[in-house]
C-alpha cells in the first residue's frame, strides 16, 4: 500500500517534529508547505538534513513497507528541496518507483 | 555546564539533545573531529581542553578502538593479550583525560546485532564476538575502578530502550552517525540525571499517597483484608513488585514518606498486619495520615524531614490530587502517574531522579537515622526547655582529618547539602581531595552520635590559613543534626586549631544561594562579629566557647593538636580543654 499525498506530508511533518527536539526553540523548523528545507534561507543544517531524511525513510519503511532512497533524489533534484511541499511533491513521485521494505 | 563529547562516529546528535532537552542541567557541548579520540584524550594541550570543561563524554566503538577486536568482527584470529593490551592501553588514555574534568562518562562498548552472526560461536571461547565484547568490557571497567571522576554508563540499556531500530544503518550511512535517536535521547536522559546526582541536585524523598498506590482499593471501605495486593492477581503482583522497588531505593538511601487521605489507625494497620506488604511502617521517614489538604500535609511532613520542597517527588493516582499539589507546590516534582498498576513499577524507575555517584553506608543507614529521628524529635517534645532537652541527648561529636576513608562521603556531603553550607561549592572528590591536602588548609569531618543512635558523618569544615587570619571555606552541616549545637562544635574547632597555628583572626564569608539562609542565620547568632554583609570574624585570642553538654572526641590525625606528640591516639577533648 501507497501512502497518499497528505500522508506523506503527515510522514514530512512527525519527522520536522522529532528534529526540532534537537534545535532550539527560537530555530525549530515550521510545520507549513511553504517552509524552506536547506541552502541559504533554509532551516535545516546539513545534519538536521541528514536526520529528517533518515526519519523520512524509515517512517515510510515502518509506516507502509517501502524502501525509498530520498538523499539519492535530493542531491540530483535540488528544486525538490525548496520547500516542504516541493519535497511532498517529489517524494510522491518516488514512490511510484519504490520497492517493498525486504 | 561545559560538555564535550569524544567519539569515533557522528556524535553531533546527542550533543543537540543535550543543548535542547529541557530538564535541567542547562548544557553546553561541543564535539570534537569524530577520527580522533586517542590523540584528543592524550593530548592535554589539544584546543578542545582550554576551557576546561565540567563533564566528558568518551564514546567509542570497539572496532574502532581495539584493532584486535577488529579482526574478530572480520572473523580472522585475534590474539588475546593483545586485546587486552589495548584495553588497557584505551583506559590509560581515559585515565589521563579524567584529570582534565570533574567527570568523565563512558559509555560501555556494544556492537550491532548485525556483527553477531556466527550463531553458536558468538559465545565460544576462541573467536566468539559476543563473548569477547563482555570480556574486553569487564576489563575496561576493572581498570577504570576507583577513579572518583570515572562513570562508566550502560549503554546496553539504551539500546534495549531505542529497540530494534537502535543500530541505524541509515544514519550510519547518511552522516556516520551510529545510533538511532532514540538511543542518544535515552543516553541524554542519563547523563543528565548523572549530572544532577553529582551535582547534588538528586530527590531524596518519595512521598507515597497509600489507597491505588501501594495496594489496590480503598482501604478505608474495604479494612486491609480486602485490598489487592500480591496473590494471583496481575494488579496485586505488580504492586509487590512496585515496593520492593520502593525498598531498594530506599537502601540507596532516598526516604520513603506517607502523605494520604486516610484514618490514620485504618492505615497503619493495614501496612503493620497485610501479610503481602514489602513495606513496613519502619521504612517510612514520615508520615501524614489525615483528612487535610495534601499539599499542606506535605510542606508540614517536609519541614518535619528538614529538607526542601524540591527534594521531594510526590507520587499519587488521583490527577485531581496531582493537578492540586502542583499548582500549590511548584517545587515538588509530581510525575504523571499511569492509570495501569502494571506499569506502576517502570514508572517509578524511568523518573531519572534518583541518580547518585557514590553509596556510602550513610545512604544505606538513611532509613534507619530518620527513624531514629523522629524519636528524637518526640523526645525533644517533651521537654520546653532546649538546653535542657540537648543535655539529655549526650552528644558525641568526632572529629577526623579528611582521609581516603572518609572522603567519599564527605564529597557527598559537600555535593548535596544546601541549607547549612557556607560556600556551596561543588567539587568532585579527586578535586576536594587535592584541594584539602595543600600545605596552608585544614579539612576536619564530624560524626555525630548521642544516646538515640549514630547520625554518621554529617558536618565538614575546612579552613585556609593565611599569615595572620585563617578563613573558613567550607562550613557543612546535613539538616539531619542542624540546632543540635553541633555547629558551635565546629566553630570551636576551627578556632582551636588556628590559635594553635598562631593565627590571629578567623573570619567567615557567606555566600548566599537561594537555599542556604539557615546558615546565614548561624553566623548571625553565633557570636562572630558581623564586620559587613557577608563577614563574620572572630578574635583567636578568645577561645569560642564550646556547648559543655557536647563531648568532642579528637580522632587520629585531626590537626588542631599540632603540638601532641600522642596526634596518632584517640583522644578525648572535653568542653574544659576547649575553653
Amino acid at each position: 500500500m501507497k501512502p497518499t499525498k497528505e500522508e506523506l506530508i503527515g510522514i514530512i511533518y512527525e519527522s520536522l517534529d522529532e528534529v526540532n527536539e534537537q534545535l532550539p526553540s527560537d530555530q525549530r523548523v515550521q510545520k507549513s508547505p511553504d517552509t524552506i528545507l536547506v541552502g541559504r534561507a533554509g532551516r535545516l543544517d546539513s545534519l538536521g538534513f541528514v536526520n529528517f531524511i533518515a526519519l523520512v525513510e524509515e517512517k515510510c519503511a515502518h509506516k507502509y513497507g517501502i524502501t525509498v532512497s530520498l538523499m539519492e533524489a535530493s542531491s540530483s533534484e535540488e528544486a525538490a528541496l525548496e520547500n516542504v511541499k516541493s519535497f511532498a511533491d517529489s517524494f510522491f513521485q518516488r514512490l511510484s518507483d519504490a520497492v517493498p521494505e525486504v | 555546564m561545559r560538555g564535550l563529547l569524544i567519539s569515533d562516529f557522528n556524535i553531533q546528535n546527542l550533543s543537540s539533545y543535550l543543548k535542547n532537552e529541557p530538564n535541567a542541567p542547562v548544557i553546553d557541548s561541543v564535539t570534537t573531529c569524530y577520527a580522533e579520540v586517542f590523540q584528543t584524550l592524550l593530548d592535554d594541550t589539544a584546543p578542545c581542553w582550554s576551557a576546561r570543561p565540567d563533564f566528558v563524554v568518551v564514546w567509542t566503538r570497539p572496532e574502532a578502538v581495539l584493532e584486535e577486536f577488529r579482526k574478530l568482527l572480520d572473523c580472522c584470529s585475534a590474539n588475546r593479550e593483545d586485546l587486552n593490551g589495548q584495553v588497557d592501553a584505551f583506559s590509560a588514555a581515559l585515565r589521563r583525560a579524567s584529570k582534565r574534568t570533574q567527570a568523565l562518562f563512558v559509555p560501555t562498548w556494544t556492537i550491532s546485532p548485525f556483527h553477531q552472526t556466527q550463531g553458536l560461536l558468538d559465545l565460544s571461547a576462541n573467536s566468539g564476538i559476543a563473548r569477547a565484547l563482555m570480556q574486553i568490557n569487564v576489563r575496561l571497567l576493572e581498570t577504570l575502578d576507583g577513579l572518583p571522576t570515572v562513570h562508566p554508563l550502560w549503554t546496553d540499556k539504551w539500546i534495549q530502550l531505542a529497540g530494534p531500530t537502535a543500530f541505524n544503518q541509515r544514519l550510519w550511512y547518511l552522516g556516520k552517525i551510529r545510533f538511532s535517536n532514540d538511543v542518544f535521547k535515552a543516553a541524554t536522559r542519563d547523563l543528565k540525571s548523572a549530572l544532577r546526582g553529582l551535582g547534588g541536585r538528586a530527590k531524596k524523598v518519595i512521598i507515597l499517597d497509600l489507597d491505588d498506590v501501594l495496594w489496590g482499593g480503598i482501604v478505608g471501605e474495604t479494612g486491609w483484608q480486602g485490598v489487592t495486593l500480591g496473590g494471583h492477581d496481575p494488579a496485586g503482583e505488580a504492586l509487590v513488585d512496585f515496593q520492593r522497588e520502593l525498598k531498594a531505593l530506599a537502601r540507596r538511601g532516598i526516604l520513603l514518606a506517607i502523605v494520604s487521605k486516610n484514618d490514620e489507625s485504618i492505615a497503619t494497620e493495614a501496612i503493620a498486619k497485610h501479610p503481602e506488604m514489602v513495606l513496613r511502617m519502619d521504612d517510612f521517614a514520615g508520615w501524614r495520615i489525615n483528612w487535610r489538604d495534601k499539599a499542606a500535609n506535605i510542606v508540614d511532613l517536609m519541614t518535619e524531614l528538614n529538607l526542601g520542597l524540591d527534594s521531594a517527588v510526590f507520587v499519587d493516582d488521583s490527577p485531581v490530587e496531582r493537578a492540586r499539589v502542583r499548582e500549590a507546590l511548584p517545587q515538588l516534582f509530581v510525575p504523571d502517574w499511569p492509570l495501569d498498576k502494571r506499569l506502576y513499577t517502570e514508572a517509578l524507575l524511568s523518573l531519572d531522579c534518583f541518580d547518585s555517584p557514590w553509596l556510602t553506608e550513610e545512604d544505606r543507614q538513611r532509613v534507619r537515622m530518620s527513624a531514629v529521628d523522629r524519636i528524637r524529635k518526640e523526645s525533644r517534645d517533651q521537654v520546653s526547655d532546649l538546653e535542657e532537652w540537648l543535655a539529655t541527648l549526650k552528644t558525641t561529636v568526632k572529629v577526623e582529618e579528611l582521609n581516603r576513608d572518609n572522603l567519599p562521603r564527605a564529597a557527598q556531603l559537600l555535593n548535596k547539602t544546601n541549607q547549612m553550607n557556607l560556600s556551596t561549592r561543588r567539587m568532585s572528590e579527586a578535586d576536594f581531595y587535592a584541594w584539602a591536602k595543600a600545605q596552608d588548609r585544614r579539612v576536619w569531618t564530624f560524626r555525630v552520635s548521642d544516646k538515640f543512635g549514630d547520625s554518621g558523618l554529617t558536618g565538614i569544615l575546612s579552613l585556609e590559613l593565611d599569615g595572620s587570619r585563617a578563613r573558613i571555606i567550607d562550613f557543612v552541616l546535613s539538616c539531619r543534626v542542624i540546632g543540635r549545637k553541633i555547629e558551635e562544635a565546629m566553630l570551636s574547632v576551627a578556632i582551636k586549631c588556628a590559635q594553635s597555628a598562631g593565627i590571629r583572626e578567623v573570619y567567615a564569608n557567606y555566600c548566599q544561594t537561594p537555599k542556604n539562609k539557615p546558615c546565614y542565620a548561624f553566623f548571625q547568632r553565633s557570636g562572630l562579629t558581623y564586620r559587613d554583609e557577608s563577614t563574620f570574624v572572630w578574635d583567636s585570642a578568645l577561645p569560642y566557647p564550646l556547648y559543655s553538654g557536647i563531648r568532642l572526641v579528637c580522632d587520629g590525625e585531626a590537626a588542631f593538636e599540632e603540638t601532641s606528640t600522642d596526634r596518632n591516639q584517640s583522644e578525648l577533648i572535653t568542653s574544659d580543654h576547649l575553653r
